[in-house]
């Protein structure tokens, strides 16, 4: 059993708190506003009082009490690191605790997260993993500009839809899957076609644009106005069995119109056209929400100035420098 | 004479029904030159593709001069989302 900070905190005088940890962790990160007994042995947590087992980040104590079938015992979710952050900030940041235990991400990646803001444009295949796994990962606010209806041959490949939403809007269903899934994330919808008219107004606070559009027009509006805000976009597109990704415009880097300039935008090969299984979407929506997370925290192993060929079919990838 | 591979994707992969090609090539052939040979190879099947080039991983903006054991990719755009 998990039991959070928050819930913690507010019932802690019903819990004998166990630290599992080693001195040296008990050092660097001390339980304030705990009391706390220390794990000596077995024994120590035979205790017949409900308890909460403490260890660094939260796995350990939960696979131990698992594997030792200790009655009665919670593990803290996030461990110390999440406890910490909760004492210190007031913020409860233990649903992520699987996220924020890597390195890479932290408590201040996961802060990052949660004070940043995206824009998806277009919420059809690529549009709908990209949201769903952005949500999930504690974006803080979501902008969601489509103007399309759900229909039926949508269904196979947009995971955020099913029957019930058949002719509704597509954000407006959207939405209401998203705040299921993260009830505290904020959702702007907006409901239009991009274009060159609106289209800066509508990114001007973004800090990441999400291109997951379906057509060559679309691509190119983004481009101009992401290189213009100087806001990066994260390019993802579909052909068949094959994706392309990339993030664009960052301080000057390769744009659209750099990988594919005086590009004629009756090039014809929509997903409508040319077709496309439901998990290829899936899979380049979410190689863009990894580079999207990647670009808000800092992480700078990431498709800056690259272009992602990935190939379904047999699983081949190109990363080609722009 | 000169030996390049040309790993191909998207459009390139469909029109020509494989996923990579080698070919044997004269001392100076040049990534255009290249690309007249993948057109040819493909019939009519990409006349209306723009096609873009990597070489080794690099993006070339302009025609280049293929080298022995170069590893040629053709980018189309696709705009499937």
């Amino acid at each position: 059993m998990i039991i959070t900070p928050e819930v913690l905190n507010k019932q802690k005088n019903n819990f004998t708190i166990i630290d599992i940890r080693s001195e040296k962790e008990r050092q660097k990160f001390p339980l304030l506003g705990l009391d706390t007994i220390l794990f000596s042995d077995d024994e120590s947590i035979n205790v017949t009082k409900k308890k909460v087992l403490v260890c660094q980040y939260g796995i350990v104590t939960e696979g131990m009490i698992i594997e030792k079938k200790i009655n009665n015992a919670f593990s803290l979710l996030g461990g110390a690191q999440a406890w910490v952050e909760y004492y210190n900030d007031n913020e409860d940041l233990s649903r992520w605790a699987r996220q924020t235990v890597l390195p890479e991400i932290g408590i201040k990646g996961q802060k990052k997260l949660l004070n940043s803001q995206v824009s998806i444009i277009g919420m059809g295949g690529l549009g709908c993993p990209v949201a769903q796994s952005l949500v999930m990962a504690g974006i803080g606010k979501l902008k969601l500009i489509d103007d399309d209806f759900v229909s039926i041959s949508n269904l196979h490949r947009q995971p955020l839809y099913s029957f019930d939403d058949v002719n509704k809007k597509k954000i407006l269903a959207a939405k209401s899957k998203l705040k299921v899934l993260n009830p505290e994330v904020i959702i702007e919808t907006v409901d239009i076609f991009f274009d060159n008219k609106n289209g800066e107004e509508l990114l001007l606070k973004t800090d990441v644009i999400i291109d997951a559009t379906d057509n060559i027009k679309s691509r190119q509006r983004i481009d101009q106005i992401s290189k213009k805000l100087n806001i990066p976009t994260v390019y993802g597109a579909l052909f068949r069995f094959e994706g392309q990704v990339a993030i664009l415009n960052v301080n000057g880097s390769a744009g659209y119109k750099d990988l594919f300039p005086n590009l004629n935008t009756s090039v014809e090969d929509s997903c409508a056209d040319a077709g496309v299984l439901g998990m290829l979407p899936a899979i380049i929506g979410n190689i863009q929400a990894l580079e999207a997370i990647k670009l808000i925290v800092g992480i700078n192993k990431n498709l800056i100035g690259k272009l992602l060929m990935y190939d379904g079919m047999n699983h081949t990838m190109e990363v080609i420098e722009l | 004479m000169i030996n390049v591979k040309v790993k191909c994707f998207s459009q390139v992969k469909y029109a020509l029904g494989v996923d990579v090609l080698t070919f044997e090539l004269d001392e100076n052939t040049t990534s255009i030159d290249l690309e007249k040979i993948i057109r040819k190879k493909a019939g009519k099947k990409l006349n209306n593709v723009p096609l873009r080039i990597a070489i080794n991983q690099k993006y070339q903006k302009e025609e280049t001069i293929l080298q022995d054991a170069d590893e040629v990719v053709f980018i189309p755009p696709v705009q499937g989302g």
